[in-house]
């Protein structure tokens, strides 16, 4: 797998986040990740096809995902991750992805999003399709969201 | 697909004739005509057609402001804008605004035609991923468990999945994507995957990674000859899967997404496993 491939996430994150009330947005560190993915949170996975197969999940602690929840309602504050909350950072999951789709685009790569899939819980293991999987930390407003990239090839 | 019920919305007589002359000769039945958003709305109220023709700019309101109206009425009313301006702005916000389609004025017949031709066709096919497909996917469970466990799978009523759940151990999830996307999901205990891979690999105790690889591999199976089959039956739903991914733990909770879901739990000689399946027209493409 290629790490130009984590590029359009970066792109798609920065252009999004400002547009959802975040005011700072900045980039963290890249890592590969071989063995099993395991968080505790919320973990939401986007599908990928196209000229690239794969899936995306995006990881975030409980409590910073009820911050960013609250952010996108205006400030609204956010408890407990209710129905509202979820659908939500469901969204973002799939506005992130799909920029990024727009992203790859730009540089020749065509590929299509499947609706995003959220879980969360104590210490979900994720084990994602392909054996390599790369991990882009970024954050909005300094709250950290892992991103995991796993494409086929 | 004659006697289509169709409103026509617009505020020019000389239009309103026109278009009622076009669709009347294609076979569609104008039911109604309005020119305000009152009208708007007492008309749709009153004849619920299956689509509407709506003119952009009019008197007092425009023709986003009277499709939400139309909406409110009835969500699976289509709405096709006409508009003489038509830029990627009024294109985005009639996506927003749930408008099935655009046409640029002038109208031409053809091109009218072509577009409720298409939108209703789409909305068959929507219809028929969303309530028929999921028998599907469940003869594809019955045909993939039983090719690769030999055992037996009875089904329990289906039943529409709204709320979140609590994962029995181990969830895997594909994504499917097409003209609609969505996603399968298949959720199992930790001692049912067990006894399936057990069989499977003819070992008393599989590892962990084995059993994660090979349940993935079951529900690939699934999911990739579901969407075989549905694609065979509409051949335009053009349906492609995501790779699995294997999730566990002791209190995963799965979130009920923005739409509905099939749903179904079967019954196996290892255990139980709950099919889940949905889509949505999110995603859609336009054209």
């Amino acid at each position: 797998m290629d790490v130009k491939h984590v590029n359009p996430f970066i792109e798609s994150f920065m252009s999004v986040m400002p547009q959802l009330g975040f005011s700072s947005v900045k980039k963290g560190e890249l890592s590969v990740k071989t063995q099993e993915l395991n968080n505790s949170g919320v973990i939401i996975i986007v599908g990928i096809v196209g000229q690239i197969r794969g899936n995306v999940a995006y990881a975030i602690s409980m409590s910073n995902a009820k911050k960013i929840a609250s952010t996108m309602m205006m400030g609204m504050p956010v408890d407990e991750l209710n129905d509202m909350a979820q659908s939500a950072l469901s969204e973002l999951t799939n506005m992130l992805t799909a920029n990024a789709a727009t992203c790859f685009a730009a540089i020749n790569v065509t590929l299509d999003i499947s609706t995003p899939t959220l879980l969360y819980g104590e210490d979900i293991v994720a084990k994602m399709s392909s054996n390599q999987v790369l991990c882009i930390q970024l954050f909005a407003d300094d709250i950290p969201i892992d991103i995991n990239i796993a494409f086929e090839k | 697909m004659d006697k289509v019920r169709i409103v026509i919305v617009d505020d020019s007589p000389f239009l309103i004739s026109l278009l009622r002359n076009i669709l009347t000769e294609h076979g569609f039945q104008v039911v109604g005509i309005a020119g305000t958003r009152e009208e708007v709305i007492k008309v749709v109220e009153e004849t619920r057609p299956t689509l509407v023709t709506m003119d952009m700019t009019m008197p007092g309101t425009d023709g986003f402001e009277c499709t939400r109206e139309v909406h409110k009425i009835d969500p699976d009313i289509k709405v096709i804008m006409i508009s003489s301006m038509l830029d990627d702005e009024i294109v985005r916000e009639a996506k927003e605004n749930k408008i099935s389609a655009c046409i640029q004025k002038p109208v031409e017949p053809d091109e009218l035609f072509s577009t409720i031709k298409r939108v209703l066709d789409t909305e068959e096919l929507y219809r028929f991923l969303k309530e028929d497909s999921f028998v599907m996917f469940k003869e594809a469970m019955v045909n993939g468990f039983g090719k690769m466990v030999k055992a037996p799978l009875t089904f329990r009523e289906d039943f529409i999945n709204t709320k979140e759940f609590k994962s029995k151990g181990l969830t895997v999830i594909i994504g499917i994507i097409g003209k609609f996307s969505g996603r399968l999901l298949i959720d199992l205990s930790k001692e049912t995957a067990v006894n399936i891979v057990s069989e499977l690999s003819n070992k008393e105790a599989p590892d962990k990674e084995d059993v994660m690889i090979a349940i993935a591999e079951l529900v690939n199976v699934v999911a990739g000859n579901a969407c075989s089959y549905v694609n065979m039956k509409e051949k335009s739903l053009g349906l492609r899967i995501s790779p699995p991914t294997v999730l566990f733990g002791e209190s995963v909770h799965v979130s009920a997404p923005d739409y509905k879901t099939h749903a179904v739990i079967a019954e196996t000689k290892f255990g139980e496993l709950l099919l889940d399946v949905g889509f949505t027209r999110g995603e859609e493409r336009w054209t």
